[in-house]
């Protein structure tokens, strides 16, 4: 299904920004916020594993109810599991489109990766003390 | 003491230390408790090798971060937004040094702000006035209470594209469709000017009845403060979202007296801005390469440099672009060398060579940053554990590349 993803800040991403390996930062940003219509139509429980698919690429999250949403639309808070479907393409103004992105949301199996997991993918190499 | 945390820089924060550790904080929102709490600090410089991470002295860690900016045809230095204005001079100094290209998180938060302010300029205040003064305030494309959560002391109009915690204490919710800021903007604009007739029915899902309504609400304000946050700047428009608010303002300015600020995020990302206009006279994305400062956002910009693999090598400093740009910026940083100075271990860690830890400013080293309204504010140091400042590592890599730069002058190298 069709959504328009949305990105932005939340108090549980904010309160765990310093501590990016955490459980807490992981649960925080590995969200997909959708409306428990959408959810219903999208064949997605509160709980499950849902792909993303964007411009820049796709992620696998979990579906988290928000009856505040505006239909159609799916949240995401800010972090490194957003921005696996974000491109940086600025358009010449130095700001990638984090706002009004159309997506592709459909049932995953397992669930999101880890933050180290996501950085592994990209070319990076955890750091383990 | 001063927090830490976001650019509102409160400055009323009661912290309780007991044993070189905080124990409590009083008046302070859930996210600067946290960031006070938090314990996870790197303990000394970490490099990989072909081993894996090890351990290594300071020594090492300069010497190495020195002769990667020395070597490099095309460095990257980025961050700054949780530093003091002290390391940001250096770090502008060092761009200046080795010819590279300094950026800061502005460029992916309130950057075109700044573009929409050069060019219509900015009607500002400070948040004192509108504590004191403000009987109408109006927060655009921003959620106060989940990202600046002290912020709201005064509440009347809110504008979003999601009904968030924030639109519920709102005595009016402006509720548009994504991409819709820049006509809704333009119907107020023609509302305050009289020229209501050409308004349609809805414009971007806002019903004209309400337009009218704020329309005279923001008119017949003694004095208001409009407020706007990254839901402007990060849509499609982008500074031209924000050219057409601050627009809007002066239209109310015909009528009373109205000011507009943005809702910056990290607590002294205000202050890199301030910093790099002094030195360079431009407020981000500053490339040294011609021997001159050169600005041009959307070529000179992190993100854009890292995304067409232009940067042969990368300092950060202070921030997270691991977890905070888009995935194909952050591919590039795995095939050049980074070096990264910062207090916890973070996403940027895994594309490093090496990772200094710095005294957090605000915790364990002093200095000034700049409040969102442009109010310069001094940081306390509360704790002492050991660390090194950003500016002291910065300020000792700067002079370590002056004095190698002599040497391979010397040597013809």
């Amino acid at each position: 299904m069709k959504f328009l993803l949305l990105t932005g800040r939340t108090i549980r991403q904010g309160n765990a920004v310093e501590s990016k390996l955490s459980p807490e930062y992981h649960d925080a940003t590995s969200a997909c916020f959708m409306t428990p219509f959408d959810m219903m139509d999208a064949g997605l429980d509160e709980g499950d594993a849902a792909e993303v698919k964007g411009p820049g690429g796709r992620v696998v999250l979990t579906v988290r109810a928000d009856e505040h949403l505006p239909p159609g639309h799916i949240f995401l808070p800010y972090g490194p599991y957003a921005n696996q479907i974000i491109t940086p393409e600025t358009h010449g103004t130095g700001m990638p489109d984090y706002k009004a992105v159309s997506v592709e949301v459909g049932p995953a199996d397992g669930g999101p990766v880890s933050v180290w997991d996501l950085m592994e993918a990209m070319g990076g190499v955890p750091y383990h003390p | 003491m001063v927090c830490p945390y976001c650019a509102c820089l409160c400055d009323d924060l009661d912290v309780t230390i007991e044993g070189n550790r905080v124990t409590g904080v009083d008046n302070a929102c859930d996210l600067a408790t946290h960031k006070f709490q938090t314990g996870n600090r790197l303990p000394g410089p970490i490099r990989l090798t072909g081993k894996g991470w090890t351990g290594i002295g300071r020594e090492e860690a300069l010497d190495f971060t020195v002769e990667m900016l020395l070597d490099a045809d095309r460095p990257l230095i980025y961050g700054w937004s949780t530093t003091s204005v002290e390391a940001q001079s250096h770090g502008i100094h060092i761009a200046e040094e080795i010819g590279g290209v300094i950026d800061a998180t502005t460029s992916v938060c309130h950057g075109p702000s700044i573009l929409a302010i050069q060019e219509v300029g900015h009607p500002g205040c400070t948040l004192g006035q509108v504590k004191n003064r403000a009987d109408v305030v109006v927060y655009w494309g921003c959620n106060p209470l989940e990202a600046h959560p002290r912020h709201l002391s005064r509440y009347t109009t809110y504008a979003d594209v999601r009904k968030t915690e924030s639109a519920n204490v709102a005595d009016e919710f402006l509720h548009l469709k994504p991409g819709g800021d820049y006509a809704v903007l333009g119907a107020l604009r023609a509302i305050v000017r009289g020229k209501t007739d050409f308004i349609p029915a809805h414009v971007a899902g806002v019903p004209k009845a309400q337009f009218l309504r704020i329309g005279e609400i923001c008119k017949g304000a003694k004095y208001g403060a409009f407020f706007f946050g990254v839901g402007l700047t990060q849509t499609a428009g982008k500074y031209k979202n924000i050219r057409n608010a601050i627009e809007l303002v002066d239209e109310l300015n015909r009528h009373t007296k109205w000011t507009l600020t943005p809702m910056r995020g990290h607590f002294n990302v205000y202050g890199f801005n301030e910093v790099c206009t002094w030195a360079t006279g431009y407020p981000y994305a500053v490339d040294f390469s011609r021997g001159m400062a050169f600005y041009n956002p959307g070529e000179t910009t992190a993100v854009d440099i890292l995304a067409r693999k232009e940067c042969d090598a990368c300092l950060v400093v202070a921030s997270d672009p691991g977890a905070h740009f888009p995935r194909a910026a952050v591919e590039h940083l795995a095939s050049i060398p980074v070096v990264q100075i910062d207090p916890m271990v973070n996403a940027t860690t895994a594309f490093c060579d090496v990772q200094m830890p710095a005294a957090v400013t605000g915790i364990d080293a002093e200095g000034t940053a700049y409040r969102m309204d442009g109010v310069p504010i001094r940081a306390k140091k509360i704790l002492d554990l050991g660390y090194p400042t950003d500016s002291a590592i910065l300020g000792e890599i700067y002079r370590r590349i002056r004095d190698e730069r002599k040497v391979r002058e010397v040597k013809g190298t």
